[in-house]
């Protein structure tokens, strides 16, 4: 029923709207784009078609996978393993420390709770690198010092991961536990039999904060490493960069590598991160 | 009744590994920092020197610069990410007929880390780089974006501002998600304007949000370390030598901890100050309204 003034004024807003969407997604995508073209191509023809500048730049042309295979020669291989390991036990551990921690907060009532909690909610706004310098004095007293001990024990414990659970469980209704108590089941099953199956959500939006902080780590690898024995690969990665600065295309091959891991964990689980931080980002 | 019920026994274990952990890792660590402030290393022995850690950096020249260098960097950064992250977040949330992919898209920077991403601009910074190229088209003469006194902040800003937006912008989806939509059907139907619904809806209720996400900006970008590492270390002529950076130097490259621990705790005591304004400011004017 529109009339037709109307329709070809719609549709000049409605480009609008997309040429503004995708001048910032253009923003967004642009580096990334750049990164997995140039690592495609020899590294001698990086700067190719920029002076002056032709859409030829923005594709690979024609590409390889030299620098990639140059990037393993290297030993990116087992850094990314190390890496892998520091974030999937940092992982698995944050898991069922901070669930714990925030189930007992949700689940019980008991003297100095309130302190404790807001003392918690302080830690997770004091990020990692206020710390990192005297954490690494703790770190030489306890002797772990390049140890594997000093990348993952101390980020097991995050205050984020405990108020997301504790938020997560308050808002299950306690008739649960309680009928379940009544019946005689101990609090341990009610915790793996109820609450644990319950919680997943607030499980994958946990353990990809988890995974994502060490896989992003950086100030306190290179700190508690000082030997650089076990790399983690941003350390690695920083250390190419400083030694090897004109081999871009592996430069770039390192880098594409570094973000589709994560990139490829999120995708797919975008949902979970997003409400798990946005919620607590509202009552935080 | 409930009271006899409460296993204290089962609260101490699922509570001991994070608390011990928090206290051991965080906490402890705080109280080390001031400890050691108060320390000098002489010939491998720790000499108590009370307070001339904190006394020399009064009349310490590199300190004040890095302090001037480190506030200015935090006055530009920090409202431009959140007007930033407001205004993507804003964006984020419309629905239309292929949002979805220009969503994912947005949140590409979140799997891109801070090294990672100072590494792919630092090469689309230099001299023949792809942002050289492509002012280049508008007729701009090439910039040493990263090598300029003039230009190696600003430089840092916007790639801490790429790689930092996406991520701010999800806590303020959050915050949008909470305002009930009725309230803009109703300013809609009495004819406000969209610009108006903005400052006079959107923000003033997303004010808690708002907050929080100023809160810990401020708190991380305080503290940005990796950008200035790898790509500047401090210069050019100490133009991006912030606090964070300047302690890092002190007490890894020239030995100095005690200097190192009492800028660590001059950063963190601002920050505490200025965390505290915030709330002051913005709660105070919450309650009045």
């Amino acid at each position: 029923m529109s009339t037709h003034a109307a329709t070809p004024k719609k549709a000049l807003s409605l480009g609008l709207k997309h040429l503004v969407y995708l001048v910032i997604a253009f923003i967004f995508v642009l580096p990334l784009w750049w990164a997995i073209v140039s690592s495609l191509r020899p590294n001698s023809a990086i700067f190719a078609d920029i002076f002056p500048f032709t859409p030829k730049a923005l594709l690979p042309t024609p590409p390889t996978f030299e620098a990639y295979a140059g990037v393993f020669e290297r030993g990116f291989g087992q850094i990314i393993a190390n890496t892998m390991l520091v974030a999937l036990v940092t992982m698995v551990a944050g898991l069922v420390v901070n669930g714990a921690a925030g189930f007992a907060f949700a689940m019980f009532d008991f003297k100095g709770k309130k302190i404790v909690l807001s003392a918690i909610i302080i830690s997770f706004m004091l990020p990692f690198e206020a710390i990192a310098l005297p954490l690494y004095t703790v770190t030489q007293q306890l002797g772990w010092l390049d140890n594997i001990a000093a990348l993952i024990v101390p980020s097991v414990a995050n205050g984020l991961a405990v108020f997301l659970f504790y938020q997560f469980f308050s808002q299950v209704p306690k008739d649960y536990a309680e009928a379940a108590r009544l019946d005689g089941v101990s609090w341990l099953n009610i915790l793996m039999r109820i609450y644990v199956p319950l919680s997943l959500p607030t499980c994958i939006s946990a353990a990809l904060l988890l995974f994502i902080f060490q896989w992003e780590a950086f100030l306190w690898p290179l700190l508690a490493m000082p030997s650089q024995q076990f790399k983690v690969i941003q350390v690695g990665m920083a250390a190419f960069q400083q030694q090897y600065q004109t081999i871009w295309n592996q430069l770039f091959a390192v880098s594409v590598i570094t973000a589709l891991i994560p990139i490829a964990l999120l995708m797919p689980l975008q949902r979970y991160y997003v409400q798990g931080l946005a919620g607590a980002g509202i009552k935080g | 009744m409930s009271r006899s019920r409460t296993p204290v026994l089962l609260i101490a274990a699922l509570l001991a590994p994070a608390l011990i952990g928090l206290v051991v890792f965080r906490l402890y660590p705080v109280g080390l920092a001031i400890s050691d402030s108060l320390f000098n290393m002489v010939r491998g022995q720790q000499i108590f020197v009370g307070l001339d850690n904190y006394l020399s950096l009064l009349t310490d020249r590199t300190f004040w610069k890095s302090m001037q260098v480190t506030l200015w960097f935090n006055l530009l950064i920090n409202p431009i990410q959140i007007a930033l992250a407001l205004g993507l977040a804003l964006l984020y949330v419309q629905n239309f007929k292929g949002v979805t992919l220009y969503r994912v898209l947005f949140l590409i920077p979140i799997g891109v880390s801070l090294p990672t991403a100072v590494i792919i601009w630092r090469i689309m910074l230099t001299q023949d780089g792809l942002v050289n190229g492509l002012v280049g088209i508008a007729g701009v003469p090439a910039q040493p974006w990263l090598t300029s006194e003039s230009l190696a902040l600003y430089s840092i800003i916007a790639i801490a501002t790429w790689k930092g937006i996406s991520y701010w912008m999800i806590f303020i989806i959050g915050g949008l998600q909470t305002i009930a939509p009725e309230i803009y059907d109703a300013a809609r139907i009495d004819g406000v304007k969209s610009w108006q619904r903005l400052i006079f809806i959107t923000i003033p209720l997303l004010r808690p949000t708002l907050l929080f996400v100023l809160v810990a900006d401020v708190t991380i970008n305080f503290l940005l370390f990796a950008p200035i590492f790898m790509l500047t270390q401090g210069g050019p002529a100490d133009s991006t030598n912030v606090l964070m950076y300047e302690a890092y130097k002190s007490g890894f490259i020239f030995g100095d901890m005690g200097r190192a621990m009492a800028i660590i705790v001059v950063v963190v005591a601002i920050l505490l100050v200025i965390v505290g304004l915030q709330f002051k400011l913005l709660s105070n004017r919450e309650a009045r309204s």
